[in-house]
């Protein structure tokens, strides 16, 4: 196709931006954003240009895509190959999607504000299930065909990566390349492949689509979902996933990175304009987690832990400070108590920002005496909120989940907290964990009535004025998730979820107690996304078409509308979330390793019901397979 | 902060002087688009990166400290707008300047900048009035016709109320553009903390009283061009105050 009009920079009118809600959102031009000046003077000059061009789509709105570590790194790191020119888009709210239905804007990049379809590559940053849908509106608002299938020799590549696709499965009608794993290096191999490609086009031997899927999918952590065919039993079980054409590997292997200290980090990373959701600069302390909690899948697929020296944090948190202007300096990890060199750290980095008014934000972090001298140390605003995450009421269910926190912890460092004038406390627990009772539901009401009475103890024994108690206990449901030790449970029934919550409600009436609960329906479609299969692609494409987008968010969600989708399809919920898995069934996702073995997996499940617990990485390597990849964690010495 | 940045910061201000800038600046482009509370953080982050000693308010959440003359609606450019930046040490104008310049975001320029007594009062309190360049089809002669009308009045919404507001006081003159055609115009309005007067009241009473088509008000292409003290017709503009 010979449109004349390529790379003409969409225009939007001022009645247009200042008719839609935040209109700094689609405008661009914020500090650090990279143009390459060179590409728009070639194709001023030619009309076309040998760079390629990388649309980084993040299909959530720019205040929460922007907040996103991945966003940064990659576009910084794709930034830096000298053949790519990477800009970002991001999912249009519904009023913008709307006016760009009506008036036939397509949908742009935020820097030279080019429509999408003029791109070569689509990469979508996937965080969480519940965007899908927002994947096909950014597609289709760019009109691009929908369907991997669909798209011909002159459409755009379209990829993804990130923490969902372990199993993409769902969203496999729809992608032509999913990058399983971390993306740093994994991508620049791919823009090697993608330039010999573009550069074929100009030749009169141009380079097919497929030849240049085949090339890709050599790359290790490439998952080219076409050529994998799924059959199905009768039962509605996955009989097999197999490779259909030669040369491709049975299985994809995820991709980590092993110097942390010498992986890309973007210093001087883009400043928005407007106030975006974590508004702050990043450094980021280790990838994976020690612990093994049963029910996450962070736990499990980011394995093996990999630190970043103190050192190097350090350097990057001066320059990042320095460069970006931002006040705040977020510690970001899946468990910052963990970071071995975290006093050190924190130490150096205060002192250097000494009279800056630079505050840090540590999250995820445990609450003992170190971290409470720490929080006064570091925060402008001190004595916010302790957050604890027992996840159970009971110490049998803790076992159970392998989370290693037990009464007489949470009990010891709160009195240390009430005492140091510490009045505010969250607590977050998960309803629906397997082999939970309503004794261990009852056991989440009266661990709060034990912390609420511990407060008042405290001032009674210290003679404090004491400040109003104010608890919020929040639970969200156990979503059963691919690679963890709990892949093979059922999720509780809605009734099951209703009950419990209800058991709750009636023990947590205090006014010192705030009792907010997740809404339950989204926790059903999420599993059901989560663990769901290709039949769910036809399915997602249906549901998108009649409008659901922004599942994401809870007043936009309806689990009623996605159900008759479902049942239209002829397939059922409780077939994805209800049903319990054996041992033997092969699920959707046992195509793509992410170096933990199911044996493993299977051994902690056991391990689970015997309410046994398994130490942490540091404490004794348990041989889950991550150390197959030759560095971290499981390299140190015990 | 802790507890001794805390004391440090408040000695700071008991004992050492604030060395205030005033600095003239314009915005154009998509830095248009983003609300006052944002234009206050991008310039506070903008200072912080060209390595400030900047002066910070006190209390439970320090900021430092900017103010600016008039705020600016989302949507509307400017050429001449000022905000006062409060420094704990004494600085070459021109090296703030530079400094600012080097570390803003493509659409905001710094255009001028003098320094100011700490006594001098405070800029917000000063400005009496504003001129904005308004670019639409045939809006001079809309905007004439609405001149020689004796009263306009309005539906103004503030703090999420409807009230009635006859804008006609608050317009104070019109003039053509530099190339006198009648797509452009140029308004000057009460403006400031006593009274103000946006221009999309102006350009809603345009749609309401003079048959102006809205999507051409929607459209209208709004510039702030002088800000000024004093009162009207003896104006003194922020520029030549230095
Ligand atoms: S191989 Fe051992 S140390 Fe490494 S991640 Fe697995 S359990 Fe932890």
């Amino acid at each position: 196709m010979n449109r004349t009009n390529k790379y003409a920079p969409v225009v939007l009118e001022r009645g247009d931006l200042l008719s839609v809600e935040n209109p700094a959102r689609y405008t661009g031009g914020e500090w650090g954003i990279t143009i390459k000046q060179e590409v728009l003077d070639e194709i001023q000059r030619t009309g076309e240009t040998k760079y390629i061009r990388y649309a980084f789509c993040f299909p959530d709105i720019y205040e929460i895509g922007m907040s996103n570590l991945a966003v940064r790194i990659l576009y910084h790191v794709l930034n830096q190959c000298p053949d790519v020119w990477c800009e970002r888009a991001f999912s249009p709210w519904k009023d913008m999607d709307r006016l760009m239905r009506e008036k036939y804007i397509p949908l742009f990049s935020l820097e030279s504000k080019t429509s999408l379809r003029d791109f070569d590559i689509l990469g979508f940053s996937l965080q969480y299930e519940m965007c899908y849908t927002n994947v096909l509106q950014m597609l289709d608002l760019s009109g691009i065909p929908l369907r991997s299938c669909d798209r011909g020799e002159d459409d755009p590549i379209i990829t993804a990566g990130g923490p969902v696709v372990y199993n993409i499965e769902p969203m496999t009608d729809f992608l032509d390349l999913v990058m399983i794993g971390e993306g740093e290096e994994m991508i620049v191999e791919f823009m090697a492949e993608m330039k010999k490609y573009k550069d074929s086009k100009k030749t009169g031997q141009p380079m097919t689509r497929e030849t240049f899927l085949q090339n890709a999918a050599k790359i290790e952590g490439v998952y080219i979902p076409a050529f994998y065919d799924v059959s199905y039993q009768e039962d509605g079980t996955i009989r097999e996933v197999k490779p259909n054409r030669p040369g491709i590997p049975a299985k994809i292997r995820k991709r980590v990175i092993l110097d942390m200290d010498l992986a890309p980090y973007p210093t001087q990373s883009i400043v928005p304009n407007t106030k975006i959701v974590h508004d702050r600069a990043y450094l980021e302390l280790f990838r994976g987690c020690i612990r093994g909690c049963r029910f996450c899948q962070a736990g499990f697929v980011y394995r093996p832990v990999r630190e970043k020296s103190a050192k190097v944090l350090c350097e990057q948190g001066i320059e990042i400070e320095k460069a970006t202007g931002y006040d705040e300096l977020g510690m970001l990890s899946l468990s910052t108590s963990d970071y071995s060199e975290l006093p050190g750290l924190t130490d150096r980095l205060l002192s250097a920002f000494d009279g800056h008014h630079t505050s840090l934000s540590l999250p995820s972090m445990r609450v003992d005496s170190f971290s409470l001298e720490l929080t006064e140390k570091v925060s402008e605003t001190r004595k916010s909120g302790l957050t604890f995450a027992p996840e159970a009421g009971t110490q049998r269910l803790r076992d159970v989940i392998n989370k290693g926190i037990t009464e007489e912890d949470i009990m010891t460092s709160l009195a240390l907290a009430f005492e140091g004038g510490w009045s505010s406390v969250k607590l977050y627990f998960m309803l629906g964990l397997p082999t939970e009772t309503l004794e261990d539901v009852i056991g989440i009401a009266d661990l709060v009535r034990k912390i609420e009475k511990l407060y008042f103890e405290v001032g009674r024994k210290t003679g404090q004025r004491m400040r109003r108690l104010e608890m919020t206990v929040s639970t969200s449901m156990f979503i059963p998730k691919p690679f963890t030790p709990f892949q093979w449970e059922r999720q509780n029934t809605m009734d099951e979820f209703v009950q419990k919550q209800q058991i709750l409600r009636d023990r947590l009436r205090s006014k010192n107690i705030k009792y907010i609960w997740h809404d339950l329906d989204t926790s059903v479609w999420e599993v059901v996304i989560a663990r769901g299969d290709r039949r769910l692609g036809p399915v997602l494409l249906e549901g998108y078409l009649a409008g659901h987008i922004f599942d994401a968010w809870d007043d936009c969600f309806s689990l009623g509308k996605w159900m008759t989708v479902l049942e239209k399809h002829g397939l059922k919920s409780d077939f994805y979330a209800i049903r319990a898995r054996t041992p033997e069934e092969v699920f959707p996702w046992d195509h793509i390793d992410c170096g933990v073995r199911k044996d493993f997996l299977l051994r902690e499940r056991e391990r689970a019901y015997a309410e046994q617990t398994t130490p942490s990485c540091r404490e004794h390597c348990e041989g889950c397979g991550a150390a197959g990849f030759g560095g971290g964690v499981c390299y140190e010495s015990k | 902060m802790n507890q001794s940045e805390r004391e440090k910061a408040m000695t700071l201000l008991a004992h050492q002087p604030a060395f205030i800038y005033r600095l003239r600046f314009s915005r154009s482009g998509s830095l248009s688009f983003i609300g006052h509370l944002d234009l206050m953080r991008t310039f506070e982050r903008s200072l912080r990166r060209a390595g400030f000693p900047l002066l910070h308010s006190q209390g439970y959440n320090p900021r430092p400290m900017l103010v600016f003359a008039l705020p600016l609606g989302v949507g509307i450019s400017t050429t001449d707008d000022y905000v006062d930046v409060s420094l704990a040490e004494a600085r070459d104008i021109m090296e703030v300047m530079a400094g600012l310049q080097n570390a803003l975001p493509d659409g905001l320029r710094i255009l001028d900048g003098w320094p100011v007594p700490e006594t001098g009062g405070s800029i917000m309190a000063m400005v009496t009035a504003a001129r904005y360049r308004l670019q639409a089809q045939q809006i001079f002669p809309a905007l004439q016709r609405l001149f020689l009308r004796s009263e306009v009045t309005v539906e103004k919404r503030s703090k999420g109320q409807l009230r009635m507001l006859d804008i006609r006081p608050l317009m104070l003159a019109l003039e053509h553009g530099e190339t006198e055609n009648e797509n452009e115009a140029i308004v000057l309005v009460c403006a400031g903390s006593h009274e103000n007067l946006r221009p999309d009241l102006l350009l809603q009473a345009l749609t309401a009283f003079e048959d102006f088509p809205l999507q051409e008000a929607a459209n209208c292409g709004v510039e702030r061009s002088g800000l000024y003290a004093g009162t009207y017709p003896d104006l003194k503009c922020f520029k030549e105050m230095i």
